[in-house]
């Protein structure tokens, strides 16, 4: 049972890759479908909207991010994998609020790019306000990404 | 750095010289006309708007022409002429193509007409097609289609529905036409949906046959009156007809494209009438005067009244905008600051009585842009990239130059914060040094220290850079209440915040658990912490007594006081919100590590080196690409959320001066003026 831990600190890694990354697939390709629409009525505004598309892309590389991390420092990418139960419990917490608030983030963030993008195919001139409304979706996948950045670096550095 | 001062202009000029007056101020471009309010028995306003639309419709007929042309004689598009926007073209040349705009208008009519004659023949081929897909099956009957027999005989051609034999058909009629006797039946053709067949019978039995083939779903076949091999000759002597013609067509309209400079002037010409037009109808007009009012930019009163007087009977007066007037904004800055003009132009421009913010925008813009991007070769690639695009072309809009000159500056401080914390490519260097030439010895070191290792540290830099940020937001604020001359608001709503915020945060700083949860290898002492705590508590009692200052109840104003103390958590989030400088600086980098050791793989060998550089160009691509994208939108963020926040609410409505809106041509003067 003691050498789960590795099972359990990859088993966070994968998770917050994965679900991040079903999340920001989601969400892209609903911001996607809208782009693509007003792309069909005017051709011209492919910059703008394509950069709306793209906002709630930033979460599946978070996710990527995190498991990244975590691999390097539970010595999956290369090293000796061999840590215990408790420290592999721990980096499957640190990975939490990324698995969490990563989709979810991620998908709230793709309804308001399709409002914003909608916004963008009446009043082109108002690009830079409707790029910030999906931006403030993204501040708390930003933080979530944060913590655990922070509780992957720190649990690094524990004797356990 | 300013807003420029605006003045207001009245201009007040004989009719007979309104033409040549309104066509040089149009290609000035510097006075904004507004609706004239002066209206009464003597002046008028006139409607113009059926001129209007007159030349929005010729214009609106060359630029239907124009994408006719591009679909036949298609014009390479390449980067430079899509950056460089607007050609030149001396007044010289102007006037001549305005002489053959008439010209030019037909020939619009004519590549509308011809492109509507090649659609039509377009649409008529296809029916072409199925009426002779129709008479394939026929070809073998010599008969035209539609012969109905002979003095004693009906003869009557038409398909059965799915495949027949001829025994099934002489059946079927023997049990549903038993009277008909002298029945014969030919078949032409047979397919899996259809049985081609020719009937004759004397004209006494024909009412019973159609009838009995009807009831197995016969039907007329195409009529014709030749054979159908003659009518299918007749078919396809038509179908090459029209493809010629189209070919013929085509080749006319690709002809007409020796005419795409001239129709192009013409798109411009009559947007530019049009323009012109509508103006007139905010003019005030009596029998031989006009009055235009207006906006102009201080620097451009002067010069505009010489010139207007050197030459016509005019009377041009400048009055200061009251009080009450909306006065449009026109940004001025140096070419540091202007380089972020178009980014607060998208968040507003600066309202009545406020500063121009680009200078403050622009010294944090590039500072938080290149911490979040903060590696040297991205940095190094948005400079020389922005840079060559800067200096190879010239013409192009404004708004597009700015915009690159920003990324520029954006590309040096990326550089700077890439080689402060030591990424260049990530970690390529060492990558590759590991990988090909054994030496994991070597690495690009960084100047001041690496986020990776030491992200706590970061943290901390990042929040000393948010309060800085912010406090400069509050500063400004002070300034702006101590230029309307308000400058006991400026103490109550910037000095009060200025002590509670920073006392607090230097009180933070006093105590050890803090700061060795911080990292920080300072603590300042107990007795100093006092004393801040002091300043911390003045501040917030200021707030309390005077946040509320516009109620005249006591009762009340304390409670907004009390209220507003409770902004300080508005504070906190505002700082924790910069922390996105640490989370996407570090995705900048962890990503490029990703990439830099998913192509050392395959080890040092030729297979190896080459799957590098394929995974090298193309991660590193990406890369750069989402994480510039990352950090343009968040520096945005942090600049309008946070930073605005503190100080700017804008509203100010542009200077959109009378002028050459043209999509094509720049229209030069040749003197100089």
């Amino acid at each position: 049972m003691n050498n789960m831990g590795v099972f359990f600190a990859l088993l966070g890694a994968v998770l917050a890759a994965l679900l991040s990354g079903i999340g920001s697939a989601k969400g892209v390709g609903m911001a996607g479908q809208a782009a693509a629409g007003v792309c069909t009525e005017d051709p011209s505004k492919f910059s703008k909207v394509l950069i709306l598309q793209l906002l709630p892309g930033t979460q599946g590389i978070y996710g990527l991010l995190i498991a990244f991390l975590t691999m390097t420092q539970i010595g999956i990418m290369g090293g000796s994998a061999n840590i215990s139960l408790v420290k592999g419990l721990l980096y499957f917490a640190a990975c939490l609020p990324m698995i969490i608030v990563g989709p979810i983030s991620a998908i709230h963030q793709a309804r308001t790019a399709v409002a914003s993008i909608e916004m963008v195919a009446k009043k082109p001139d108002q690009f830079g306000k409707a790029m910030i409304f999906p931006a403030m979706v993204e501040t708390y996948a930003i933080l979530a990404l944060l913590i655990s950045i922070l509780a992957i670096f720190g649990i690094s550095g524990l004797k356990m | 750095m300013a807003v420029l001062p605006m003045k207001r202009v009245l201009i007040c000029a004989l009719n007979q010289d309104r033409k040549p007056i309104l066509e040089q101020l149009q290609r000035q471009g510097v006075v904004q006309i507004e609706d004239s309010a002066l209206e009464d028995d003597i002046f008028t306003k006139q409607d113009r708007s059926e001129a209007q639309t007159a030349f929005r419709k010729n214009a609106d007929m060359a630029a239907r022409a124009l994408a006719v042309l591009d679909k036949y004689a298609p014009q390479k598009k390449d980067l430079k002429t899509l950056m460089n926007g607007r050609r030149k073209m001396p007044v010289k040349v102007y006037e001549e193509h305005v002489q053959k705009r008439d010209q030019t208008m037909q020939v619009c009519r004519k590549i509308l007409s011809l492109e509507k004659e090649r659609a039509e023949n377009a649409a008529a081929l296809p029916k072409l097609k199925t009426q002779m897909v129709a008479l394939e099956s026929w070809l073998s009957y010599d008969l035209p289609l539609d012969y109905d027999g002979t003095k004693a005989t009906t003869v009557f051609a038409g398909t059965l529905p799915s495949a027949v034999t001829l025994e099934n058909i002489y059946r079927q009629l023997a049990e549903d036409a038993p009277q008909a006797e002298k029945v014969d039946v030919q078949i032409i053709s047979t397919s899996q949906v259809q049985t081609c067949i020719f009937v004759v019978c004397s004209n006494s039995d024909a009412a019973a046959v159609q009838d009995a083939l009807r009831r197995r779903n016969f039907s007329k076949p195409p009529a014709t009156s030749v054979n159908p091999a003659e009518a299918m000759k007749e078919l396809q002597q038509k179908s090459q007809q029209l493809q010629s013609t189209s070919v013929e067509l085509e080749k006319q309209l690709k002809e007409n494209a020796v005419n795409r400079k001239e129709i192009e002037f013409a798109v411009d010409y009559y947007h530019m009438r049009a323009d012109k037009y509508e103006v007139i109808g905010r003019l005030s007009q009596s029998k031989r005067t006009f009055v235009l009012q207006g906006y102009i930019p201080a620097k451009n009163a002067q010069r505009l009244e010489n010139w207007l007087e050197s030459q016509f009977d005019v009377i041009v007066e400048y009055t200061e905008p009251g009080e009450k007037d909306d006065i449009p904004i026109l940004l001025q800055n140096n070419g540091f600051a202007e380089a972020v003009e178009p980014v607060v132009e998208s968040y507003s421009l600066p309202g009545k009585g406020e500063m121009d913010p680009s200078m403050l925008v622009a010294c944090s813009y590039y500072i938080l842009f290149g911490m979040m991007l903060s590696d040297a070769a991205y940095g190094l690639i948005m400079l020389i990239g922005s840079g060559i695009a800067l200096k190879k072309l010239k013409d192009m809009s404004e708004g597009l130059r700015k915009t690159l000159k920003m990324f520029f500056f954006c590309g040096i401080s990326t550089t700077v914060f890439g080689f402060l914390f030591g990424s260049f490519f990530g970690d390529a260097v060492n990558v590759i040094a590991t990988t090909f030439f054994n030496r994991p010895d070597i690495r690009l070191p960084a100047l001041w220290f690496e986020p990776l290792n030491r992200p706590m540290k970061m943290l901390v830099f990042c929040f000393a850079v948010g309060i800085l940020h912010l406090f400069v937001g509050l500063g400004a604020k002070f300034y702006m209440y101590v230029k309307n001359g308000e400058i006991w608001d400026g103490i109550c709503d910037v000095i009060f915040w200025y002590m509670m915020v920073g006392g607090a945060i230097a009180f933070l700083l006093s105590l050890p658990q803090f700061t060795s949860m911080m990292g920080l290898t300072f603590t300042l002492s107990a007795q100093a912490g006092k004393i801040v705590g002091m300043i911390a508590l003045a501040g917030m009692f200021g707030i309390i007594l005077t946040g509320g200052r516009e109620s005249r109840n006591w009762g009340k104003r304390i409670l907004k006081g009390l209220y507003g103390v409770y902004g300080i958590t508005g504070y906190l989030s505002d700082i924790l919100s910069y922390s996105r400088l640490l989370a996407l600086g570090l995705a900048t980098s962890v990503i490029a590590t990703v990439f830099n050791k998913m192509g050392s793989m395959l080890g040092n060998s030729v297979g190896g080196v080459i799957v590098f550089i394929v995974v090298f160009i193309i991660g590193h691509t990406m890369n750069l690409a989402i994480n510039a994208l990352g950090a343009y939108v968040h520096t945005n963020r942090l600049e309008f959320v946070e930073f605005f926040g503190k100080f700017y609410d804008g509203g100010g409505r542009p200077f959109e001066p009378f002028a050459v809106h043209t999509k094509y041509y720049k229209i030069e003067e040749d003197d100089s003026e």
